[in-house]
C-alpha cells in the first residue's frame, strides 16, 4: 500500500543545507498498525510529512495505493490529501470558532465528490460517532477536554474513509489516561481495518502497535514486530 | 472547484470575516466609499441635468430648425461679401412659399432701440422684427391682446407686442394693450403681451424686457440696409428635420446661383444638434469625473490589497490546516478573492448610501433647479462592477501568497 525508496529530504536554510531524510526505504501494507520512532530532530515528522503528501521529497519514490506522488502537483497532492490521507497533528490543529461538528465537515469543503447536506452532515456525524463524541457535535474546540479535542482531530481525519490514517505525535499533549483513551481508539479502528502509522518517543504508546519503525539521523536502524523491538520490550512488552 | 458546497462555505466565511473584523473594514474600504460615492452623485447630478435640459429642448421645440448667414470656411473674404451672405427677406419669402417640410417660419431681426412710455425711459432695449409665425416657431404664446396679423405686417403699422418684464419695467399701470409707447421717438400701439421667458437654460440671466415689431417695421427701424436677418422656422414633425435642412440648403443655394462647387454661404441648424452638444458635453464630465474616481478607487484598491495581506499572515495557520485537509491552491486563491470581492462590496454598498444623500442634498438646494437629480439603475451596477474588479485586481496578490503557502510551513506559522 505504501512503498518508498530511497527518499531524501534536504532542507536549506541560508547556505546550510540539513539532510533530515538520507535513504529512507519502506514498504507498508494494509491494516498494519505501525510506529515510527527515533531521537528528536532523527527525521520522524519529516517522513510523516512526506507520507501524508504534505511535503515533497527532494529524491526518491513514494507510491501509495499504486500512484506515484512524489512527482504530483500542489493541486494533485490537494485531492490525494483529500481523498487518501487522514492526517491528526499533534497541536490538533482545530478552528477555534466552528463546533466540531463543522471541524470534522472541513474536508469536504474541498472534496470533489458533490454530496447533499444531509449526507454531508451525516458523514461528519458518523465520524464523531466513531471517536464517542456524539453528544458534543455543537461544542467549540475550547468547550472540549483535551482529549475530547484530539478525538475531533481524528473524527476529522476519519471524515473521508481514509485509505491510511497517519498521526504525528497525536498523545503528545494529552495526559496518561486521556493518552489511553486515544490508543484505545486507534486500536478499535485498527481492529477495523484502518491502516494506521503513529509517530511517538514513548515506548508506551508503542506498544500499542504491531509493528515499529525506529530512525536515526534520517535513516531506518530498526525494523521489526513491536514485540521484538527492544524498547518496547523494556518498557513492559508488546500487549 | 465549481463546486456548490465550496462556494456557498467560501461566502460564508468571507462575510464571517467582514463580521469579526467590522471597523477595520470599514476603514480599509474609505477609499473605495470615497470613490463610489463620487461616481454616483456626478452621475446623479449628471443625469438630472441632462432630464431637465432635454425637457427644456422639449419645450423649445425639438421640431425647430434655425437659418444663419454664414461665411464658408477656406475661401477668401472678397469671394463671397456681406451681400452675397446676408439672408434677404425676400430669400425669406420664397421659402416660405417653397420649403415643404416646414408649417411656419418666420425671418428674425434684432436692433436696440430707446423706449419710453409716460414716466420711463429705457435704453438698449432689444427690438426684434418678426412675422405673425414667429409665436408658432419660438412657442411663445400671448398672453393679452393680440398677435400681428398680416395686415400689420403688409400696412407697415406701428403696432408693438412687449413682454411681462417690458411691463414692468416701463411702468404702464392698468391693461397695457392699447396703451402706446415710443420706440426711438415713434408712437407704437400695443396690441399685445407676450409671456416672458428666461434664459433658465444654465440658470444664467434674468428675465429682460423685449419689445417686437412687425418685421416690416422692422426693416424701417433698422439703421443699416445690410442688417442681420436669421430664420426660424417649425417643422411638420420632428422627425423632418434632416429632410427640412437639405431641402433649405437645395432652395437657397438655387435661389444664390451656386455652383456645384461652390460652399453654402449660409448655415442651417436643427435643434437636434444642440442635444448632441450637450450630450457630448455630459460625457466629458462624466470622463473627468471617471478620472478622479479612477483615482480613489486606487487608493481603496491598495488598502484591500494591504488589509488582505494582513488577514493572510494572521490566519497562515488556518490556511495550512484548510491545504491539509485538501483545499487545492486555487480553492485557496478563489477564498481570498471572494473575500476582497466582499470587501470592496462593502465599501461599494456604503458608497452608493452615501452618493445618494449627496444627490438628494444637491436635488434639494432651493432653486438650482435640479430637483431631477436621481441615480440611474445602470450607475449602481457599474459601481458594483467596478467594485468588483478592484476586489479582484488588488486582492489577487494576496490570494497568489496565500495560495502558495507550504502547508507544513504555514501549519508552523506563529
Ligand atoms: N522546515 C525546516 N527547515 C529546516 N530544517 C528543518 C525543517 N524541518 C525540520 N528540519 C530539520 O530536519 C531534521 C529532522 O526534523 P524532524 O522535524 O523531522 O525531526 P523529528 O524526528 O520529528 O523530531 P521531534 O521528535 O523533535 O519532533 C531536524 O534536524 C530539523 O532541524
Ligand atoms: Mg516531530
Amino acid at each position: 500500500m505504501i512503498r518508498i525508496r530511497d527518499l531524501h529530504r534536504i532542507y536549506r536554510v541560508g547556505v546550510e543545507e540539513i539532510h533530515a531524510l538520507r535513504g529512507v526505504s519502506i514498504d507498508i501494507g494494509r491494516n498494519e498498525m505501525v510506529a515510527i520512532m527515533g531521537a528528536s530532530g532523527s527525521g520522524k515528522s519529516t517522513l510523516m510529512n512526506t507520507l501524508g503528501c504534505l511535503d515533497r521529497p527532494t529524491s526518491g519514490t513514494y507510491e501509495l495505493d499504486g500512484k506515484e506522488v512524489s512527482k504530483m502537483s500542489s493541486t494533485e497532492l490537494a485531492h490525494v490529501r483529500n481523498e487518501m490521507i487522514g492526517f491528526v497533528f499533534q497541536s490538533f490543529e482545530l478552528l477555534s470558532r466552528q463546533s466540531a461538528l463543522a471541524n470534522v465537515e472541513l474536508p469536504l469543503v474541498y472534496s470533489r465528490k458533490s454530496l447533499s447536506p444531509k449526507a454531508r452532515i451525516a458523514m461528519a456525524e458518523e465520524a464523531l460517532g466513531r471517536v464517542g463524541l456524539s453528544d458534543r457535535m455543537d461544542h467549540t474546540p475550547s468547550q472540549l477536554s483535551g482529549g475530547q479535542t484530539q478525538r475531533v482531530a481524528i473524527a476529522r481525519a476519519l471524515l473521508n474513509s481514509p485509505r491510511i490514517l497517519l498521526a504525528d505525535e497525536p498523545t503528545g499533549n494529552l495526559d496518561s489516561q486521556t493518552t489511553e483513551d486515544v490508543l484505545r481508539l486507534f486500536r478499535s479502528l485498527h481492529a477495523e481495518g484502518q491502516t494506521i502509522i503513529i509517530v511517538t518517543h514513548e515506548n508506551d504508546v508503542a506498544s500499542y502497535c504491531q509493528r515499529v519503525i525506529r530512525l536515526r539521523d534520517g535513516q531506518v536502524i530498526a525494523d521489526c514486530p513491536a514485540h521484538e523491538d527492544e524498547g518496547v520490550r523494556l518498557a513492559g512488552g508488546a500487549r | 472547484m465549481n463546486r456548490w458546497y465550496f462556494w456557498v462555505s467560501a461566502v460564508r466565511l468571507a462575510f464571517g470575516q467582514l463580521m469579526a473584523n467590522k471597523m477595520r473594514s470599514l476603514l480599509t474600504t474609505l477609499g473605495v466609499v470615497v470613490g463610489v460615492a463620487s461616481v454616483t452623485a456626478v452621475i446623479a447630478v449628471l443625469s438630472g441635468l441632462k432630464t431637465k435640459v432635454l425637457a427644456e429642448f422639449e419645450t423649445f421645440g425639438a421640431s425647430r430648425v434655425f437659418i444663419f448667414p454664414d461665411r464658408p470656411d477656406g475661401v477668401p473674404n472678397n469671394r463671397f461679401g456681406w451681400s452675397d451672405i446676408r439672408l434677404k427677406p425676400h430669400e425669406v419669402e420664397e421659402l416660405r412659399d417653397k420649403w415643404p417640410s416646414v408649417k411656419a417660419i418666420t425671418p428674425v431681426t434684432d436692433l436696440e432701440a430707446t423706449i419710453e412710455s409716460e414716466t420711463e425711459r429705457l435704453d438698449g432695449v432689444s427690438v426684434t422684427g418678426i412675422w405673425p409665425d414667429w409665436h408658432a416657431c419660438e412657442s411663445r404664446k400671448v398672453i393679452e391682446g393680440r398677435p400681428f396679423n398680416r395686415i400689420d405686417e403688409e400696412s407697415v403699422r406701428q403696432v408693438c407686442l412687449v413682454n411681462e418684464s417690458a411691463v414692468q419695467e416701463l411702468s404702464l399701470v392698468g391693461n397695457p394693450v392699447g396703451q402706446t409707447i415710443l420706440i426711438n421717438g415713434r408712437r407704437y400701439l400695443i396690441v399685445g403681451i407676450v409671456e416672458t421667458i428666461q434664459s433658465r437654460m444654465f440658470g444664467m440671466g434674468g428675465p429682460t424686457a423685449e419689445v417686437f415689431v412687425p418685421f416690416s417695421v422692422a426693416d424701417k427701424l433698422q439703421q443699416s440696409r445690410r442688417y442681420f436677418i436669421r430664420v426660424s422656422a417649425m417643422l411638420k414633425s420632428p422627425e423632418l428635420a434632416e429632410e427640412a435642412k437639405s431641402e433649405a440648403r437645395y432652395l437657397l443655394r438655387r435661389m444664390r446661383g451656386l455652383t456645384a462647387e461652390d460652399p453654402d454661404t449660409f448655415r442651417v441648424e436643427a435643434i437636434d444638434q444642440y442635444i448632441d452638444q450637450f450630450k457630448s458635453l455630459a460625457s466629458g464630465i462624466t470622463a473627468v469625473a471617471g478620472g478622479v474616481v479612477g483615482i480613489s478607487l486606487l487608493v481603496g484598491g491598495i488598502g484591500i490589497r494591504n488589509i488582505m495581506l494582513v488577514s493572510v499572515s494572521e490566519r497562515t495557520r488556518e490556511i495550512g490546516l484548510r491545504k491539509a485537509v485538501g483545499a487545492t491552491p486555487g480553492a485557496i486563491m478563489a477564498q481570498f478573492l471572494l473575500e476582497a470581492v466582499a470587501l470592496s462590496f462593502v465599501g461599494g454598498f456604503v458608497g452608493i448610501g452615501i452618493g445618494r444623500l449627496m444627490a438628494l442634498g444637491v436635488a434639494s438646494i432651493p432653486d438650482a433647479g435640479l430637483e431631477q437629480v436621481y441615480v440611474p439603475f445602470w450607475a449602481v451596477l457599474m459601481s458594483f462592477g467596478f467594485c468588483a474588479v478592484v476586489g479582484i485586481v488588488f486582492g489577487f496578490f494576496p490570494a497568489m501568497k496565500a495560495s502558495r503557502l507550504d502547508p507544513i510551513e504555514a501549519l508552523r506559522h506563529e
